[in-house]
């Protein structure tokens, strides 16, 4: 502002080649200043998320237009797309539809005994978390965070905390709403922890973003722990915000150095991290909303840290523990992964709250027979 | 005159951050030219009384918006890079065609490396030479331009 009208001072006293306002190096020092204070305002203080907002709604339609140039092309690709290609790929999915509609017959029925045996064991229902389909508008820019921008906002209901998944397994969470549009963290960004269960043994642990080469690091695990490579991590569910047995990564590297107590584990993400553009966004189970209002301070990006750094070792042993007082049904003293491994999959499914202890539930079939 | 100019720096700027927002991926993403802070260098060059160091702020402060980290990274980011430009503007216009491209990776350079420090002092790891490709693509798309026909000359240049 003081410099446009600097400009029209300008215009009239002198040419503008003698007469340039503030020296260079003036607005550079009050510039640079501006900006130091910004970056310290934004990442200590929570003053700027307002305007934060506002600014993103006016960002918004910029991104619309970005966003047309490709939508055209595809659209235009799809409907110049082969009637031969277009015949091959409805034969490929009757096949699909006809091996989901088997799997499906069979759900149906398991839907079924689930209800009915968590009824016998008088334990809550399990979550259904309804969830809305979104699409990638753009990529960060920033090549050190992983974040991606969702075209779903507040007026859609999204809310901050929100898992996102795609075909194939968990892609982030939703670290920021705007108005029409979303910020989601993916899970591959070093601020973003997710816990997650080994699909094969059920050992649970906590994975972390490594930040770089697209992959993720299941640290603090000592070095006998039982974990190979092609082992596929599923999400525990034990965070109240993922919903259980989602598919989270691959391990794909297992390292044990003699120096380190810890061994060192790489997994590759099963979902397209990357690569697609429709995505959803799973809505947070309302308990766990409950929840976080009775704690203001409970964000979401903590849950998985808090855990972690609580008891770095205790991990594998004792499973990850909510600081909160709902751990205390989850975990079994001594229990140790023994007994309680196989309905591991079916029990984080339950609010954590109500969880039941496992030892009832493994008498239970007893009882039955 | 100036408002016609001033005009088309700002469209030239939001064009530039349009590419920007373009939903890049994979090697793309990797090797995406910075447009937005290529647009700035050459009215930084071309236009020093419409377009200084400000204008640079507070377009980096957008770009800090759009990408969503930390307020005004990108900012002090293209603030100094800036002001190295405007610096020896005068210098640059005269300089030829390799002398100016030259200059120009180097300010794409000072912009990358300033960004790098502070995302390093908030904690990020390193993240290899691959870092810099944008500087490397951003001097050819400059040239790219300049065999089409951009001119940082103005009137100097005629003189």
């Amino acid at each position: 502002m003081a410099r446009s009208s600097f400009n029209k001072l300008e215009q009239q006293q002198a040419p503008a080649f003698f007469v340039r306002g503030p020296s260079a190096f003036a607005r550079l020092v009050f510039f640079s200043a501006l900006s130091m204070a910004l970056m310290a305002t934004d990442s200590r203080l929570q003053y700027l998320t307002t305007v934060r907002l506002q600014l993103m709604a006016v960002l918004h339609p910029l991104q619309v237009v970005a966003n047309t140039p490709s939508q055209l092309y595809h659209a235009t690709v799809e409907y110049f797309s082969t009637h031969h290609r277009l015949l091959k790929e409805n034969s490929e999915l009757k096949v699909q539809v006809l091996k989901q509609n088997i799997a499906l017959q069979q759900l149906n029925t398991l839907t079924l005994e689930n209800e009915n045996l968590r009824e016998l064991l008088k334990a809550n229902k399990a979550l259904v978390q309804s969830s809305v389909l979104g699409e990638i508008m753009h990529v960060g820019r920033d090549p050190f965070t992983k974040k991606i921008i969702v075209n779903r906002g507040e007026s859609h209901q999204i809310l901050n905390g929100e898992a996102v998944v795609d075909a194939t397994g968990v892609i982030g969470q939703v670290t920021r709403t705007y108005p029409l549009s979303s910020e989601v963290t993916l899970i591959t960004d070093k601020s973003l922890a997710i816990p997650v269960q080994v699909e094969r043994n059920g050992l649970r642990a906590i994975a972390f973003g490594h930040g770089r080469d697209n992959t993720l690091d299941l640290p603090f695990l000592p070095t006998n722990v039982d974990i190979q490579r092609g082992d596929k991590l599923v999400t525990s569910g034990i965070d109240g915000v993922y919903p259980a047995g989602l598919a989270v990564a691959t391990v794909s590297q297992v390292e044990i150095t003699p120096d380190s107590p810890f061994a060192r584990i790489v997994c590759v993400p099963t979902g397209g991290v990357e690569s697609h553009r429709q995505v959803l966004l799973v809505s947070i189970p309302e308990a766990e909303i409950a929840l976080r209002t009775h704690h203001p301070a409970h964000h979401p990006m903590n849950t998985g840290k808090n855990e972690t750094i609580k008891s770095p070792e205790k991990t594998t042993e004792k499973t990850a523990e909510k600081p909160t007082e709902k751990s205390a049904p989850t975990s079994v003293p001594g229990s140790g992964q023994g007994t309680a491994v196989k309905p591991n999959t079916t029990v984080p499914n339950t609010t954590p709250s109500a969880a039941s202890n496992p030892k009832p539930e493994t008498s239970q079939p007893n009882a039955l027979e | 005159m100036h408002s016609s100019k001033l005009k088309t720096i700002y469209f030239s700027l939001l064009l530039a951050f349009i590419c920007l927002l373009l939903p890049w991926s994979g090697l793309a993403l990797k090797i995406r030219p910075d447009f937005v802070f290529l647009t700035i260098i050459f009215w930084l060059i071309r236009a020093p009384n419409l377009c200084n160091i400000g204008t640079a702020w507070f377009v980096g402060l957008f770009v800090d918006l759009a990408t969503g980290g930390t307020f005004g990274q990108y900012a002090l980011a293209y603030t100094v890079a800036a002001f190295f430009a405007v610096y020896y503007q005068r210098r640059l216009v005269l300089f030829n065609g390799i002398q100016q491209a030259f200059y120009v990776f180097l300010l794409l350079l000072i912009s990358q490396l300033v960004l790098l420090l502070l995302k390093t002092f908030s904690g990020a790891d390193n993240i290899g030479w691959s870092y810099f490709w944008p500087c490397v693509t951003g001097v050819l798309l400059w040239q790219i331009a300049v065999i089409f026909g951009l001119n940082t000359g103005g009137r100097s240049r005629g003189a």
